[in-house]
Formats: structure tokens, sequence, C-alpha cells
């Protein structure tokens, strides 16, 4: 009898011992396909970074390597040849510029869209959630066409008012649906108080909705940082181009100097990347709001 | 309620500033540019009207039936690419392992970068003598295989498109781990008593309590593969030979190099139609399937 149990212990503890074995092997395969996944997003950048320091034939020999020789003239390059100092700072204005106006404007009108039930309100949210579906490639020719008429082809402000309005809706969304989660009741007493309505909306909603306002300022300025179709439009003057139209352009002339051309677009993404690193949950719940919320 | 009507005035001031906007600079181009749809313009001379001249001009050209197909064949790459890798390895994720949130943070990091800067990357990944690609074949003896990735008009659709799905990859993966997240954790354990094996909860639990999520995300993925315009511009100009052409690159084309901008007007009505009518389309028919 007890060598019976001896021999059944026995075999659960093998049983374990393989199940954990198994476990084990599953356990490197999911780490692998992830590290895997995670080297193939990774590696673009890295190898762009790493050969922003090669000289051209150090690039042609040794692709893979580290640089046989730490080369920081390329920044220099491509800095004070190709200009992406202008570009850097039309990047900033604009971009500035836009998420201010943005977000002023959304969050006001947010607030009376979210917090006052007017009969017209659900149609102005309904009319101004329909812009995200607008594809903007579809509004290039008319944009130009009409900023032509204003006379504003060629001018900070010509691409920052676009800018606005397409990045109103996902804007108003966001913060409409943030702002509708507040109690009722928090105005009320307030209004009884003779508070006025926009005093309301400084003194109170605004500073409620600082989290929602974080997502939406993160998520304007990456865009508009990163935007490229309006600028190629709308701008042709080289003192004027933001970063992603001066990059496309400089990668160009330089088709010889890869060098430079790396160490450029190095420049233009780490401060990208350093937001992104930073605030990264701000950031993703951004891009995914309008997918989650469907 | 009270509030209403005392503050129509403050909540019209309030609104009027984003409206004006929006509807100057979003709404307006797109009436816009039914007026000059039907126009003959090169932007100095007199306007002329030509009808729907414009529109049988499109129709009539190849190379828009050709960028069309190519636009179809992105939002085909981008649905079957992204949605099922983004899937697979958000599952992965989401088994609570130790570094789970660092590959979070790699997969999601294309998405960040501007296209521009992917674009130019890539194309010197691609380049058919230093790229990346060739280089990586020559080094394990395969230097045969070395191709003209973006010259070749065998590959050039290819390579554009594996960018195109590397890109957007993280968007999805983001989506459905927070979907994943929302998953309660009863239920797994109830499986788990019942004996339910690891893959088959997978199946029969987290995939069915997945499927809104996943049909939003085909959703999103359509409309945004639709508006591929920056990677191909940059990467390859719609070449060689209209092979990568998509309709926004024809339109750019056709308005700017040729100055035509009542046909490039017309060709925006196209892409926004086109556009609206494909993100309607694939609501209604997911829906269907899901009731």
């Amino acid at each position: 009898m007890a060598h019976v149990m001896a021999e059944k212990q026995k075999n659960i503890e093998l049983r374990k011992e393989s199940n954990k074995g198994r476990r084990f092997s599953k356990k490197a395969l999911i780490y692998l396909l992830l590290v895997i996944y995670g080297l193939v997003n990774a590696y673009p950048m890295f190898w762009m970074f790493l050969n922003s320091f090669k000289s051209n034939i150090d690039f042609a020999k040794n692709p893979f390597g580290l640089p046989v020789q730490w080369l920081f003239d390329n920044y220099k390059t491509a800095w004070e040849t190709a200009k992406l100092g202008t570009y850097f700072f039309n990047s900033v204005i604009v971009s500035v510029a836009a998420v201010a106006v943005t977000i002023f404007a959304g969050a006001i009108a947010s607030y009376f869209l979210a917090r006052f039930a007017f009969k017209w309100g659900k149609m102005v949210y309904a009319f101004f959630v329909f812009g995200m579906l607008i594809p903007i490639h579809a509004t290039l020719v008319p944009m130009f066409l009409l900023m032509k008429s204003l006379g504003l082809l060629n001018t900070h402000l010509g691409l920052i008012l676009p800018y606005i309005a397409f990045n109103l809706p996902i804007t108003i969304f966001i913060l409409v649906s943030f702002m509708k989660s507040f109690p009722r009741d928090i105005e009320e007493s307030a209004i009884m108080d003779g508070c006025g309505v926009f005093r309301i909306f400084f003194s109170i909603i605004l500073p409620m909705t600082r989290p929602a306002l974080a997502t939406v300022i993160i998520l304007n300025f990456i865009n508009n940082w990163n935007e490229f179709s309006f600028a190629l439009v709308l701008i042709n003057d080289d003192s004027l181009k933001t970063l992603p139209l001066g990059l496309a352009n400089f990668a160009g002339q330089f088709t010889t100097n890869y060098g430079a051309q790396m160490a450029g677009l190095t420049m233009a993404v780490i401060p990208v990347i350093i937001i992104y690193l930073l605030l990264e949950d701000y950031l993703v719940k951004g891009m995914t709001a309008g997918a989650v919320k469907g | 309620m009270h509030l209403l009507n005392r503050y129509k005035w403050p909540a019209l001031i309030g609104i009027a500033p984003a409206l004006v906007i929006y509807l100057l600079f979003a709404i307006v181009p797109i009436i816009l540019s039914f007026y000059y749809s039907v126009m003959d313009w090169d932007g100095f001379t007199k306007m002329k009207f030509v009808g729907l001249a414009n529109f049988k001009e499109a129709l009539d050209d190849p190379v828009f039936w050709g960028a069309l197909k190519n636009n179809l064949l992105v939002v085909a790459a981008s649905v079957f690419g992204q949605v099922p890798l983004a899937l697979f390895f958000a599952l992965l994720i989401n088994r609570k392992l130790k570094f789970g949130k660092v590959f979070r943070t790699l997969g999601f990091m294309p998405v960040v970068i501007s296209t521009v800067i992917i674009s130019l990357v890539w194309g010197m990944m691609y380049n058919s003598r230093r790229g990346l690609f060739n280089q990586l074949l020559e080094g394990i003896g395969l230097g045969d295989w070395a191709q003209n990735w973006l010259g070749d008009p065998k590959w050039a659709m290819f390579s554009v498109c594996v960018t195109i799905i590397w890109q957007f990859i993280g968007l999805y993966l983001i989506i459905f781990l927070a979907a994943l997240q929302n998953i309660p954790e009863e239920i797994y354990e109830a499986a788990k008593i019942d004996g339910a094996s690891g893959l088959k909860r997978t199946l029969y639990i987290t995939l069915p309590m997945m499927r809104n999520t996943i049909m939003v995300a085909v959703i999103l993925c359509i409309s945004g593969s639709l508006r591929t315009f920056d990677l191909i511009y940059v990467m390859t100009t719609g070449g060689p030979g209209h092979t990568t052409e998509v309709l926004a690159m024809y339109m750019f084309d056709q308005t700017f190099s040729s100055t035509r901008y009542g046909y490039g007007s017309t060709l925006s009505l196209f892409i926004f139609f086109f556009s609206l009518a494909l993100v309607y389309l694939s609501t209604l028919i997911l829906r269907k399937r899901g009731d």
C-alpha cells in the first residue's frame, strides 16, 4: 500500500516537473516573439541614429556596427546647411499657436456643448464630430485655392488655421465626453451665488478638466508637429517651411550624404520621442480616444 | 431645464470661435470643391465652365483607376496585416509579463513619429545599393535576393505596403490592449475551474468579448489607410511608372504639376465621397455580421 502511494506521489511530482518545463518553454517562446516584435519596431530608428555618426565610407563598409569614428560634423552640416534651425523654429511657432487656439476655442465650446442642454447643441456637436471623418486630402486643392484668394499662402497663419480646424473635432470629442462626466450640481450652486457662466468655466470647469486637457494638448501638438500635406501645398517659401516639409526637401538635396541626412532626421525625431516617453499615457489615451469610445 | 434659455447668448459667444474656424477651414473647402469641380482653371486665365467634363475625364483615365486600385490594396494590406498582428501581440503582451510595458512602449512608438521621417528612413533601408535590407541579405549569403525595392515596379507596391503595415500596428495594439484590460478577471477564473485550456480561453472567451473592439479597429483601419499620401509622396511620388500611385498622389500631381485646379477639385470630391462611402459600407457590413 505504502509502496503504491509513494509511486503515485512520484508520478505527480514528475508531471508537475514536466508541466513546469512546458510552461517555461512557452514563456520563453512568448518572450522571444515579443523581443523580435520590439526589435522590428525600434531598429529602424536605432539604425538611423547609429548611422548619423558615420561618414559615407564608414556607412558603406560597415552598415550594422558602431561608427569607426563618431562624426558629430554631420549634425553641424544638417543644422546649418540644411537650415534645420529655421524649419525647427517654424514648426514650433505653427504648432504652439495652433495648439493654443484649438485648446482655448475647443474647451470653451465643449463647455457649452457638454454642460448646457440646447436644442441645437446636439446638432452642433455631431457637426463637429463629423469632421473626424473628413479625409484631409480631399481638402488640399480647395484649401490651396481658398488660401490663395485670402492671400494667406506662404504665411504661418495660413498653416495655423487649417491645423486648428482639423484638430477641433477630436479635441471637442474628447473634452465633451470628459466634461459630461462631472455631476450636474457643480455649477448649480455657483449660479445660485450669482456666478457668471464664463467665470464658472474658468474657475471651476477648466481646472477640473486638466487631465483631458493634457491629453488633447499633447495629441494636438504631435499632430501639428508631424503634419506634412497642408504644409506641402500651402508653403513654398523655404524660410517658412516646417520640419517635415523641410526634411523631405533636404533629403532630396542630400541624397549622397547619408550621414547628414540621418543626423537631420535624428534631430527632428528626438523631441517627439522625449515627449512620447515622458507622457506616453496621455498620448496613448488621446490617440485611441476615438476608437475606444466608438 | 431653467438653465437653457437664460444662457443662449453666452453659449453662442462661447461656441462661435470654434465653429467659425471649423466652418471656414474644414467645411467651406469641401463646398468650394463642388464649385471648382465643374470648371476648367489654371489659376491665371479666366475660369471656364465645363460641366461634368472633369468627371468624365477622371473615369476615362486608366491612371485614375490604377490609383483607386492601389488605394484598395493599401486598405486590404492594412486590414489584413495590421489588425491580426496587433491582436496577436496584444494577446501576448496582456499575459502580465514582467516587461509588458516596454513592449507596449516600443510597439506604439512608430505611430508617434512623423510619417515623413519614417518614409525617409525606410527609403534608405530599401535603397538598392546601401540599404539595410540588401546589405542584410548579402550578409547572410542571400545576395541574389537583393532587389531594387522601391525602383522595381514588381516590388514597389509591396515595399510601400510593408512600411505602412509596420507604421500602424501599434495603434491597434494599444486599442486591443485597452479592451483586453476591460475583460473581467472572474470570467477567466470560472473557465479555468471548468478546465478550459489557455488556447480555448482565448478562442471562446477573449475573442468573442473583443468582437466590438475588433470591428471598430477594422473600420478605423480602413478610414486611416485611405489617408495614405505623405508616405507615398516621400518614398516614391507614385512611381515607378504610376505603380504606387494612390488617389491623393494622382490628385496632387494633376493639380500642382499641371496647374489644373478644376480637375484637381473633381478628384478631391472623388476622394471625399469614396472615403465616406467605404467607411459607411464597412460599418454596415460589420454591423450586420455582428447581429
